[in-house]
Parts: C-alpha cells; structure tokens; sequence
C-alpha cells in the first residue's frame, strides 16, 4: 500500500517536472554551480601515501587495532596491484603520491558533540548547497509541509563527517545512522562481521586503495523487520585542493527491513584532477529490500577537459536471504572520468536486484559505468535500464554482465540500454557480456543507440522553445524511466541537472 | 461424447484448488454452454481437457467416447478428436500458418493410421475453408497468428477446426474482443461444423454468443462447480438478472 | 613490448613443423605475415576476445586424430549446378575438380602463385588481414597467412554465372590443414561461393574478399556435422560503394569451432549482413566472432546468429559493430539468440556496439533461454507430436537467419539439412 502511494505521489510530481526543468534551465547562470570553495582553514596529512599515512588516517580516527591491521593488510596488497585500464576511459597516469589522502577542517578537531556545535561555516556550506544540516530539514528543491517527509542526512567534507541529524529519533526505532568512523568505535560488531564482506580487500585496485586509506563515510545498520522511519541520505562534499576522498559506506538491511538511501555528491571547480574512489558495501538479509539512490554531480572539468574529478567507485549489494531485494538508481551527470559498476550478487532464492542508469557526458566527460547482475540463487531476477546521453566530445559507455549460474534455475533479467548521440564528436559504446549456464532461465538484452530525434526537436521548437530547452525536454523523456526509480526529490533534482549538464551541447 | 466425473483440479505450484468436483455429460451432436462469472474456473476446465501443464488433477476422471483423456498427451488427445480454440490463441513467429495447419493435419492423420494429404489436395482444403470464414491468403501465409488482429485470430482458431474436423470442439470465450460483424462470421463459421454427431461446448461469460450458436443445454459454473444446468432459457436469466441471484441460490 | 617467454615458446613449437615457402611477391607477404605473428604470439584464454572459447585445441603443435562421421547422407549443394573446387587434406585436387574455366572469372592455385606475377592478387593477400588485426588481434590469421598450404585465387569481372563450390574432403584422420583464398571482385561482378566438407581434423582458413563498388558477393556454407573437428575460420572483407556482401554459414556439431569476420564498409551505401545458424550437440563449442566497422556514410549492416544448444553444448557470440566518425546514416542491427534444449548448454555472449558518429540507428538484441512451453502446448493442442512440435519451433527459431540467404534452391537445400539433423536427433 505504502508503496502504491508513494507511487502516485512521485506521477503528481513529474507532472509538472518538464516545465520546471526549463524554469531551472533558465534560472541557472552558470554552468556548474556548485563549484565555489569554502574558505576554512584545512589540517592536512603529509602529502602522498604510505604506511605510515595509513596509521595516521587510523589514528586519526581513534580506530581499535584491528581495524588498522586490516587497513594495512589492504596497503600491502595494493602496493602489488596494478591499476585497471581495460575502460573505455583516457587519462594521463595518476601519481598517487601527489595527493593528499586526509583532510579535515581545524574546527572538526574537538568533536561537536551535536549540530549546534558544529562551525557555522560548515553548516553554511551545506546550506548553500541546499542540504540544511538541521532537523526540520528535507533535501533541497521541493517544498512541502514541515514534517511530512523527513531525510536523516551524514554530512562528509573532505575526510570527515561534519554531523548526522535525527541520530536519536533513528536509535528509536534500533536503526544506527551514524559515520563509519563512529561505528569502528562504537559498534565493532557490526563493523567487523561486514565490512569487506560483499567488496573483499583484494576486489580491484581502487577498492584495496579505499580499504587502506579511507576516512569516513557512512555507517547503517536496520534491525530486523524494521522499516526506517525517514530516508537516509549521505552528502559528500570534496572542498580541500589535491585531497582524494576515499569514503566508505555499509549498509546492513537485516532480516525484514527496509531502507532507502540518498547519496549526493558535489566538488569546487578547479584546474587540477581530484580523485574519489568510494566503496559502497550493502548487506541485505531475508526479506529485506535497500533502495540506493545516488546523484553523482561532481565537478566534472572545464569545456576543454581541465580539472574535474576522477570517479572511481565499487558499488556492490548482496542479496544474502531468501526474498532480498536491491534497487540502484544512479543519475551520473558530474566528473571528469567516471568508473563505476553498482553490482547485484543475487544469493538468496528470489532475489531481485534492479539497476536504474543515467549517465551524462558532456564536452571531454568520459564515462564507463554499468552493473554486474550475478544470479546464484533459484528464481532470482533483475532488470536492468541503462540511459546514456553523450555530448561534446565525450565518451560514454555501459558496461554490465549478467551471470545465470547453472544453480540459478528459473531467473529472469531483462536489460534496456539505450544512449542518445547529441553533436558528431561524441562516441557511445555498450559493452554488455551475457553468460547463461541453464536453460529454465531466460535473459533478454536489447540496446539501441541514436541522435536525438530532428522531429521532436522540431514539434518542442514550433511550440516556441530555444534549441536548448528542447534538447532538455526531449532527453528528459528518454530518461524517463529511470527518473520514474528516483526518490521524489532526487527525481525533480535530476531533471534540472539533466537540463544543466547538457548545455552548451548544442548550436 | 465427452463425459466428465467429478473432476477436482489444483494448480500445480500452488495450493489453489480450482476444480472442486464436476461433472458433465455431452452426448454426440450436443451443443453445451458453460457460463459463469470470472475465476469460476471454466477456462481451467477447458485447458485440463486439453493437457496443459501447471494443473494437477487431484480426483475424478474425464473420457472422449470412452477413451480416458487425462492420461493423455495433448497431441493424443487431439488425434482423438478433442480440439480447444483458445481465448488467447498463441503467436509463433517463424512458423508458417500453413506449414503449421499442414503439420497439424498429417500428424493426427498419421495418429489415426489415415493416409497424409498430398499438398495439392490440402491446399485445395484449405483455400476451402478459408473463403467461408474469410481469411484471405495472406493470412495464410503469415506466422501463426503473428501480427493478426483480435478478430482474425479467433476465425484462424475456427478455421483450424474446420480444417482439423474433431469430434468435440471446446470454445474458450470465442467471443471476447470481437465485433458484431466478426461474431456472426466465427459463429457462422461453427454452426457450420454442426452435423448432429459433432459436439461442442461453449465457453462464455456473456449470453450474446448463445444468440449466435444456439445451444441445447446451459451450465452455470461458479467457484468450480457447477451450480445449475437448464435449457436456453438459463442463458437468458443471467443476461437479465446477472449472476448474482443464482450464486445466492445456491448458497 | 617483448613477448613473454611462454608465448614465444607456445608460439615456436606451433610453427616447428611448417614450411614457409619464399620468393616473389607471396613469399614476402608470408613474411611480413609471420612478423606480425611473432609480435603478437598465439591467443590464450587470457586475451579479452578468447574469454569465452579456449584456443588451447588450436594452438596446441598438433591436431588430434578426428572422428569423421562418414555417413551416407548426400552432400550439401549436390542439387545445385556449380563449379566445383575440391580440397583434399588442405591440397587442391585437380582430378576431383570441374575445370576452372568460366566466363568472368580467372581462377589460380595458391600453391602456383608464388611465382606468377598475379598483380591484382598482390594487393590483397594478407592486406585484409592486416587491416583486421586493429584494434583486435588475429594471431591465427596471420598464421594462416605465412604457412597457408595452398587456397584458391580468383577474381571476378562480370557475372559468373554458377556458384563456385569449394568442397573440402579428406583421406587422413589427423590432417591439419591451412587453406587462404582471395577473391577480388571487381566493379559491377557477381559472385555465390559455396563452401562445403569435412575439411581436416583441425582446419584453419582465411578468406579475404575485396567486394568493389556495386559488385555482389554470396557467401553460404555449410560447416561440417563431424563430431570431432576443430576449425578456425576468419573472413576478411572490405566493401566498396553499393558493395554488397552477405554471408551464411550453418554449424551442426563439430567439436570446437572458431569463425572469425572481420567487415569494413569503406564506400557509401554498402550492404553487409552476416549470418549464421548453429546446431549442437554434447561437446559441441562453437564461437562466432564478428566485426563490422562503419568508415563510410549510408551503409547497412546485419548480424543474424542463432543456435541451439543442447547436451552440455557451448555457443558463443561476439559481435561489435563500429561506426567511426563521419560515419552518418548508418544502419547497424546485431542479434544473436540462443535456444537451449536442456539445462547443460551454456550461451555466452558479448555484443557490443562502439559509435563515433551522431546521426545513426544501431541497435542489438541478445536473448537465451528454453523453448517456448506456451507455442509447444499450443502445437500439441492441435495433434502434433511433441518431438515434431519442438523440431518446428526450433526451425522456426532459425528462420530469421537463414532468411538471409537470398537463392531460395540454396536456402531449400540448407533447410532440408536442418530437418535432416532434426530428424536424426529426434530420437
């Protein structure tokens, strides 16, 4: 029921989405408007990467031994790895020791023991991008009565959480909402049961950097057939220069519960590459169902390819019971390189995973994201819709598998994967790999990839649109499916962001 | 003809019992209408005659001129003589209409230990049997049912049965999604087929086509029995009343 | 980059025992073959375009024994009048042959060609290969190219008005045999080659056709049902403006077949489609691999591929399609479809597509799974038997690929040998 009834409010909201879409488009002057910088003073770990800044990050966080035992087990498996180039992605070689690998405001240096106290210039930050830090608060774009709909956010700046709301209503109902640093300590249990255990240490090369180097990220954990009270949602924020974020986040769905989840990301605007390499793990029990949205809108580089982040990110669910379900939806629009693959291992006999994609890229973005959908349970099934709209001079690629394991008998995927060419120097490429060991299940894959259609362009133009409005309203369609997985207000965000990575695509 | 005994059907993956124990008798030349509100299980009870997978026959029995169908395989039971036109008659793209038709006939010929058609002659048959319900030859040609609209699947289920001449014709709400113009033309089309010795039973939830194909004897079926068996006349109540009064009957 | 030791290994024992004729203008090309060869080394599970077939069986230094089936059911194309070219173990047999001479053709021996000055040859041999080892690497192409035995040339200037069959025999059980043919056909010619026979015991085979502007090439063949039999097959062909190409190949059992085709459309509004349909049986590992780059505006491609798989049978698709930039108005359609009968057939497949240009329709479709349950009740239903029902179904689920085969006798003839393997499988 509740369901259905988000539902029909989410069709009331794209109603109107469109026109808002244009609206957004005209109101924004600039292109990336999330590209300023705060002003704060910065504490620093010693540039580069070793041993000895893997302690230090640990340290940092007042983590237990054996956490830093597993953070230095992962170094020394990364020093002997080698670093993927099998992407459809160009970029010049990355010197890991010209970066910095931790980064935290002075003011965070005494723990706010709660919001108020957290540095008003922080606080400032987030509300500027529209994700007030504060417990009547809902994410940004739509309005509507206090209290109605409620989003727990963990704020992270650079290597850091700056705060988590509603912490005490969420321990009402048993759920832990809190950083992944306060969980090591707080909650070693958890912690250590899970924690690589859905993205081992040795996974792939960004992943082994993350286990080693990250800093903070989020911490989740539903206990049995619990539906959490509100939406849960993480904002990530880069702000510090030549600083890679390496955030971590778990999310554990026990036996009967349910989540949903929010991820934000925004950067400043600058000259030089910054790298992100994120691991996300989710665990999700018997009858337990995790919808993970994300809205990837970091600064993606200049018109001519300068600056922008570098996105290297695993994603990955396990459906570990009976009945488990897992729903990604990604709108990619920001970065300069994108390298991202939310994955679905479908253990538990009917199990469902579903991956909803939209990926931008626009003047020199490259992206090459897609999903892996792993059947080994027994009618387990998976969808999967992948949207990619390539601009500019950019590259865009889906890349995805579908296993059918000769155990899972009588699954099902279908996957949609369609990619909209907008000007002749851009390229799209799909990449999908198919295996099927049985036969009772059944695996259909379609994908088509072509311009943006001349007549609808016309129609929207003769009603009286610019070329760029146009361009805004037809691929918002395209995208439609995808937008329709999105939580409400990610949906209406999206939409404008659809609109404002895609300009100057045009003319 | 067709006698069936106490017949109790449960879905196969499931535990939902559909048929709870009927009973049906149709002799030779007899036209029976079943009638009844949807999910009273009429549709089950044609696909049970007809072999389909996913029912399990938990009691009871059914026989075509004595033979016992439920131990059959489908194509057996078409040798026999029983044929089903489907509410949802199935599309098979990449295999010819005639090719299908073709196969179809020589295969029970050759069950019945009948000589096969020469081309020639079933062209001749067919071509036949099409002109009456017009069909033309592009659908004759096409895949089985593919691209054929509501009304030109249901006269490419009647002409199979022209074609194929069983002894028993089940019709599973051949009715559903057809006009008035296409109605005539299917119910023309089966009343045709009635010589006195063939069967029929009709499967329907409206009294419209009964208007069409007159039959002798009408069941009401409901919660997988049936609850009431009469004349014509029956038809005719349950247009005017619905079948509200005759479930509270019971009851 | 030097290749690693077990390579150069792997690669040096593959190549001891064959012989590299020299001279000429071939025996150059030999060389320059054998360079790329020795830059590259033979493939290797590793590599990204053999995840999905082992190259183990055709790399190894040599062939196993085969068991051919020998029976005595009619060849394939016996009823369609042609010329006919026999191979046997990989060795043009002239007593075997019809007499090469046919108007609009000039035909030449391999074997014989070093020598000869055979200009337009020259331009060829080896140059499609070449031009197909970017972006993916052939090694087995190039190593047909250096030690290739002998192979057929011929050049096509008007409308020939037969097929020209290439039959392959053979008498020994182990033979490994390494055949390279040519065809040029120039502006305005028509070509069908046939290809047909149990060739060797392991059997690798280059074909390079230069399809120039308006000129026509058919291609169907029909790939042995021998049961124990390892091919590698490539086809090279470059396409000149309203070119067309088209190409069949029908695959029942064999124990390990690889077919390579490697298409580029380099003149506006040419056509290529390619095509196959594939049956097998235990184990039976077949791997179409295609390639078809766009450099051209207006141009069409097709790729049909369809198997059926059953006892434990592998089929595997690999289909790109590559439209380069300025590539416009390009039509670019890939499916590939597979049928398992039982539970122990695998499908594996990678299709992908790679587009640099904007005003184009490309699209690919890929599905797997069981016979239709639904269609086969139905069939049932209606008296046909449920062995006869599953035959129909699974030549019904053919149908779109041998659609592509444009001379109804030939399309007859290839369906009459799918019913023929139906039926022999039906029991």
């Amino acid at each position: 029921m509740a369901a259905l009834d988000a539902q029909s409010a989410e069709l009331e909201v794209r109603e109107g989405v469109d026109r808002e879409t244009i609206e957004t488009v005209n109101a924004m002057a600039g292109k990336y408007k999330y590209g300023w910088e705060t002003e704060i003073e910065t504490e620093y770990a010693p540039k580069g990467l070793s041993e000895d800044i893997v302690r230090l990050i640990s340290e940092k966080n007042g983590e237990p031994q054996w956490m830093l035992d597993w953070r230095l087990a992962a170094y020394e498996r990364w020093l002997k790895m080698e670093e993927p180039r099998w992407a459809m992605l160009n970029y010049p070689e990355i010197d890991y020791q010209d970066q910095y690998y931790y980064a935290k405001p002075k003011s965070m240096d005494v723990k706010p023991k709660s919001l108020d106290e957290v540095d008003p210039k922080l606080l400032a930050t987030y509300a500027k991008l529209g994700i007030p830090l504060k417990e009547q608060a809902l994410l940004a774009g739509v309005e509507a009565p206090e209290g109605e709909r409620r989003v727990a956010v963990d704020a992270v700046f650079d290597s850091v959480s700056v705060g988590t709301t509603f912490k005490a209503e969420l321990a009402k109902a048993g759920v832990i909402f809190c950083s992944i640093s306060e969980a090591v300590r707080e909650h070693p249990e958890l912690v250590q049961k899970y924690l690589g255990s859905v993205v081992p240490q040795s996974d792939n090369f960004f992943a082994t950097l993350n286990s080693a180097v990250f800093s903070d990220g989020s911490f989740v954990y539903i206990p049995p057939g619990t539906k959490c009270p509100m939406e849960l949602s993480t904002y990530f924020r880069i702000n510090a220069e030549n600083t890679g974020q390496f955030e971590r986040t778990l999310i554990i769905a026990d036996k009967g519960a349910y989540v949903s989840y929010l991820e934000g990301c925004t950067a400043p605007k600058r000259d030089t590459n910054q790298l992100h390499a994120a691991v996300v793990e989710i665990v999700i029990l018997e009858d337990a169902e995790v919808k993970y949205s994300t809205v990837q809108n970091w600064y993606p580089g200049d018109e001519n390819g300068k600056g922008g982040i570098y996105n290297f990110v695993t994603k990955r669910a396990d459906c570990r019971g009976d009945r488990a379900k897992v729903m990604w939806t990604q709108v990619e629009t920001g970065s300069a390189i994108t390298w991202k693959y939310p994955s679905c291992i479908l253990r538990g006999n009917d199990s469902q995973g579903e991956f909803y994609s939209i990926a931008i890229a626009n003047n020199a973005q490259q992206a090459d994201t897609g999903t892996k959908m792993i059947h080994l349970g027994k009618r387990t099934k998976s969808r999967i819709v992948s949207k990619g709209i390539s601009a500019g001079r950019a590259q865009n690629t889906y890349r995805g598998l579908v296993s059918m394991h000769p155990k899972a008998t009588d699954s099902r995927n279908y996957t949609q994967c369609d990619s909209l060419l907008i000007g002749d120097k851009c390229g799209a490429h799909t990449v999908p790999y198919i295996e099927v060991k049985n036969n009772s299940s059944r695996v259909e894959h379609e994908a088509t990839t072509s311009k943006v259609d001349d007549d609808q362009l016309f129609y929207c133009r003769s009603r009286g649109m610019d070329e760029e409005e146009a361009v805004a309203l037809v691929v918002n369609g395209f995208c439609r499916e995808v937008l329709q997985a999105l939580p409400m207000e990610f949906a209406m965000e999206a939409q404008s962001l659809v609109a404002i990575s895609l300009e100057g695509s045009v003319g | 003809m067709l006698n069936i005994n106490n017949l109790h059907v449960k879905l196969e993956e499931e535990d939902k019992v559909i048929l709870k124990g009927v009973n049906l008798n149709i002799g030779p030349g007899e036209v029976h209408a079943i009638m009844g509100p949807n999910g009273s299980g009429k549709s089950t009870l044609s696909y049970v005659l007809s072999g389909r997978d996913g029912y399990e026959v938990t009691d009871g029995s059914a026989s075509l001129e004595g033979a016992e169908l439920l131990e059959m395989e489908p194509e057996e039971r078409a040798a026999a003589g029983l044929f089903l036109a489907f509410q949802y008659p199935v599309e098979i793209p990449g295999v010819g209409n005639m090719t299908f038709l073709r196969t179809a006939l020589n295969a029970q010929r050759k069950a019945r230990g009948e000589e096969e058609l020469s081309a020639g002659d079933f062209l001749k048959l067919v071509r036949e049997k099409a002109k009456t319900l017009k069909i033309d030859a592009d659908m004759l040609k096409r895949p089985v049912n593919v691209g054929f609209s509501g009304g030109e699947k249901k006269r490419n289920e009647i002409l199979q049965m022209a074609v194929l001449e069983p002894k028993m014709c089940i019709l599973d709400e051949t009715d559903s999604g057809l006009d008035v113009d296409a109605m005539k033309l299917v119910s023309d089309g089966v009343n045709a087929l009635r010589d006195g010795k063939r069967s029929f039973l009709v499967i329907t939830h409206y009294q419209r086509l009964l208007d069409h194909i007159k039959p002798d004897v009408v069941h009401i079926m409901a919660a997988g029995r049936i609850i009431k068996t009469g004349g014509p006349e029956l038809a005719l109540e349950v247009e005017n009343n619905g079948y509200a009064d005759l479930l509270a009957e019971v009851q | 980059m030097a290749l690693p030791q077990a390579k150069q290994d792997a690669l040096a024992a593959r190549i001891a025992g064959l012989d590299l004729p020299q001279g000429g203008w071939l025996g150059a090309a030999r060389s320059e073959a054998l360079a790329r060869l020795t830059a590259m080394g033979l493939p290797t599970k590793r590599d990204e375009y053999w995840r999905y077939t082992d190259p183990t069986l055709l790399t190894a230094p040599g062939a196993c024994a085969a068991v051919f089936d020998d029976s005595d059911e009619p060849p394939v194309f016996d009823a369609i009048d042609r010329l006919k070219l026999v191979f046997t173990d990989g060795v043009f047999d002239a007593a075997a042959s019809d007499n090469p001479a046919l108007a609009g053709i000039e035909i030449e021996r391999l074997a014989l060609a070093g020598s000869a000055d055979i200009h337009w040859a020259q331009g060829l041999y080896g140059v499609l290969e070449t031009r197909g080892q970017n972006p993916v690497p052939r090694p087995l192409a190039a190593l047909n190219s250096a030690f290739a035995t002998d192979g057929i040339l011929i050049r096509v200037t008007g409308k020939v008005a037969k097929p020209v069959s290439l039959i392959y025999r053979h008498k020994s059980d182990a033979s490994d045999a390494i055949l390279h043919h040519c065809i040029k056909l120039e502006a305005g010619a028509e070509l069908t080659l046939l290809e047909n026979g149990p060739a060797a015991a392991r059997f690798l085979k280059v074909l390079e056709v230069e399809v120039g502007d308006g000129a026509r090439f058919h291609h169907i063949r029909a790939q042995g049902r021998d049961h124990e039999r390892l091919a590698a097959t490539h086809i090279f062909a470059r396409l000149g403006a309203e070119a067309l190409f088209k190409s069949f190949t029908l695959t029942a059992n064999g124990r390990m077949t690889r077919n390579d085709c490697v298409l580029e459309l380099v003149g506006d509004d040419a056509k290529a489609h390619v095509a196959g349909a594939a049956m097998g049986d235990r184990s039976f590992h077949h791997d179409d691999t295609v390639f078809v780059t766009h450099a051209a505006e207006r141009c069409e491609s097709r790729q049909v591929f369809k198997k059926v798989l059953k006892n434990g049978a592998v089929g595997v698709f690999q289909g790109k399609i590559l439209v380069k930039p300025g590539a416009q108005k390009t039509d670019g359609y890939q499916i590939s479809q597979s049928l398992l009968l039982d539970d122990d057939s695998q499908f594996l497949a990678k299709p992908e597509l790679e587009i640099y240009a904007d005003d184009v329709k490309c699209s690919h479709g890929s599905t797997s799974g069981a016979i239709d349950e639904t269609a086969l009740y139905y069939l049932r239903s209606r008296g046909v038997p449920l062995k006869q029902a599953q035959s129909l179904l699974v030549l019904a689920f053919l149908a779109e690929a041998i659609a592509e085969i444009e001379d109804e006798a030939i399309a007859d003839d290839i369906r009459g040998r799918l019913e023929g393997w139906l039926h022999r499988h039906e029991s």
